[in-house]
């Protein structure tokens, strides 16, 4: 099966004033058709803006290489047309500040409606029934009323069902939500999830799910991909990597959340230090400064991503050497 | 009881707000916290849990007069602090203390951190000499796991873990004897929370600070609190020892909070959560009546829509506003 999303060598780079900053370094993944991929990482990981990159939404001062081909086709290099014929039909975003990505002068109901009239040009009364039938789909109370509402009149929670309801219109084929719902309450956010677990289900639209929760990411995820300092150190079934994790960060993460679980009365493990400058990146490993298991090789040498089980890859220098 | 070191009683904090009618100018009064009453006793941390809007953060800053409460009581060494002047206020601020969510804009950019560590000196304890204070300031630096050398630099240059490591050293300086830490490392990447978290542990033990401790994140009140504390739209739903509250939770809102929590388990996915609540969080501008939960609750009757619930007293000195707790039993355990 060829995958959906095929990305080949990602590197990010932005301008500045100092010189140039690398920000997602040499991101290899593919996405297969119908799963839930979870990217988790630090601020400063990159995980939001490889994302950004696959869809050409990089500042002005950014720019890509490498290759991100969905279904074959190169997405990086499209000129600006088709690309967006592909943004927001076949692939959607939903990001976590919901009120930004939502004109705040236009009513919902109208913002949905464009989308299709656009992307499949429908006639505004079709649209407009298709955009009822969606909010009603990501059980907006009262789809109506809301219709017409404008985003401010909205709560948190539900300008993120708008956005989801928004993104799912066109049916893509792959859904990127960054951090969703990060800035939600527990038990919105309980909702928001069970609704992205059902459209997966029931649609078969893939899901990438950027976040820094590995609670978010049992829930919903059936593969992961760790994320430090620009590249991607573990990649593996959610499974797998809970149960062994082989990068020591990707373990250290995991020991240090706090869980209803744990034993409250001992410190938790902690990962020492801070995640690394992107501008003074070392020659070996970012994380060997953090890291209590370094021998020869990590201070010196990049490790590479090696494969450490069925599907599953972890770059560091300890799953070759002693 | 007399480990108790600060007493709130019937507490509550308004906010005049303006909005609807006409023109957008009829006054209205929010009432984000009403009627809540605790003891904070010697050396313990409570945990104050609920959501957006629940008044958890108005709680925090009317214990330490930073706003201003409507109602009720604060005691402390047997004076009241909410009816006193700032001038009054001055000698209990050394030992009220507290840390705020955004490390970056709770510090001044303008001064060094070693500044900002020995300003409280500076203010509270005029005798000392510049010296004295530097001195004072580097010791303070050490415990909180900031080198020393670190003193001239600015906030700007810091990450926000050292960051919330300064608001915790310019908080403890004076070695008082509460703290109140709002969402203290809500803002901070994973693995910068765990080490902000033994932190603050390290130095309860050390100096047997009580803490109020903010936070909406459930795993980590239970990781830092003896007692936990639950609001809801500005009232207290539940208040009890930490053990009794994470195994038999009383409150339906309560045991809906804890099934929510995203646990880094795949061996439980979204689709075997329990029910999560429906709806979102009413305005406090205009709260339901009778009990405020009733309106996401599935086990409210016609007298949660009458009549508010009081707070009871269950087992173990665990209490609850909930007309149904006793049916509920909070004998099933949300976890």
């Amino acid at each position: 099966m060829s995958a959906l999303i095929d990305c080949e060598h990602l590197e990010v780079r932005f301008r500045t004033e100092h010189g140039d900053v690398c920000a997602v370094n040499d991101l290899s993944f593919q996405l297969q058709a119908g799963e839930c991929l979870g990217i988790v990482g630090e601020s400063g990981s990159g995980k939001s803006q490889s994302m950004l990159a696959m869809l050409g939404l990089l500042a002005d001062n950014g720019y890509a290489t490498g290759a991100v081909r969905y279904r074959g086709r190169d997405i990086l290099n499209l000129p600006r047309r088709e690309l967006d014929q592909l943004r927001g039909d076949r692939l959607a975003m939903v990001f976590q500040d919901a009120l930004s990505g939502l004109t705040p002068t236009m009513r919902i109901g109208d913002q949905l409606a464009e989308s299709l009239v656009r992307h499949r040009g429908l006639s505004r009364a079709y649209a407009k029934a298709k955009a009822l039938e969606m909010l009603e789909i990501v059980k907006i109370p009262a789809p109506d009323t809301r219709y017409c509402a404008y985003p401010f009149e909205l709560s948190g929670g539900m300008r993120q069902r708008v956005m989801i309801a928004m993104a799912m219109l066109c049916q893509p084929e792959v859904l990127i939500c960054d951090e969703p719902t990060t800035a939600l309450d527990v038990t919105v956010q309980a909702q928001i999830l069970r609704l992205l677990d059902g459209l997966k289900r029931h649609t078969g639209t893939a899901i990438i799910l950027i976040t820094h929760d590995l609670g978010v990411v049992a829930g919903l995820c059936d593969r992961v991909l760790i994320m430090y300092a620009g590249r991607a150190v573990e990649v593996g079934n959610t499974a797998d990597i809970y149960a062994s994790p082989q990068h020591p960060y990707t373990a250290g993460l995991l020991r240090s959340v706090p869980t209803l679980g744990g034993d409250p009365d001992t410190d938790l493990p902690t990962i020492p230090g801070q995640p690394p400058d992107l501008e003074r990146l070392g020659a070996g490993c970012a994380f060997a400064a953090r890291c209590g298991h370094t021998f020869g090789p990590c201070t010196e040498q990049l490790p590479e991503l090696t494969r450490v089980g069925p599907a599953h890859i972890a770059a560091c220098h300890r799953v070759n050497g002693p | 009881m007399s480990d108790t070191v600060l007493q709130v009683e019937d507490l509550s904090v308004h906010y005049d707000v303006r909005g609807g009618g006409l023109l957008n100018t009829r006054k209205r009064t929010l009432k984000a916290v009403q009627q809540v009453s605790f003891e904070l006793r010697a050396g313990e941390t409570l945990g104050v849990v609920g959501e957006t809007g629940c008044g958890k953060s108005s709680l925090g800053r009317a214990v330490l007069q930073l706003v201003r409460p409507a109602n009720g009581r604060v005691v402390w060494q047997g004076r009241d602090l909410c009816g006193l002047s700032d001038r009054e206020l001055r000698p209990a601020r050394k030992d009220l203390q507290v840390v705020f969510q955004d490390p970056l804009s709770s510090l001044n950019p303008r001064m060094t951190v070693g500044e900002i560590i020995a300003e409280p000196l500076r203010i509270h304890q005029p005798e000392l000499s510049a010296a004295e204070r530097t001195e004072k300031a580097a010791e303070m630096m050490t415990r909180v796991g900031l080198l020393p050398d670190l003193a001239r630099r600015y906030p700007n240059e810091f990450s926000g873990g050292q960051c919330q490591r300064v608001s915790i050293a310019r908080a403890m300086i004076l070695e008082p004897r509460v703290i109140v830490c709002d969402e203290p490392v809500s803002a901070l990447d994973v693995s910068i929370q765990a080490q902000i978290c033994n932190l603050l542990r390290t130095l309860q033990r050390d100096t047997g600070i009580a803490m109020i401790f903010i936070s909406h994140d459930l795993s980590i009140v239970r990781y830092m609190a003896h007692r936990v504390l639950v609001m809801y739209l500005g009232r207290l739903m539940e208040l009890g020892s930490r053990e009794r509250f994470f195994a038999r939770p009383c409150h339906p809102y309560s045991q809906a909070l804890l099934a929510a929590v995203p646990e880094p388990d795949p061996g439980r996915p979204v689709s075997q959560y329990a029910d999560p609540l429906p709806g979102d969080v009413p305005s406090p501008l205009d709260p339901p009546s009778g009990c405020v939960f009733r309106t996401r609750c599935e086990h409210a009757t016609p007298v949660c829509v009458s009549q508010q619930p009081a707070l009871e007293l269950a087992e173990d000195g665990h209490e609850v506003a909930c007309h149904h707790w006793r049916r509920l039993g909070g004998h099933g355990a949300a976890t």
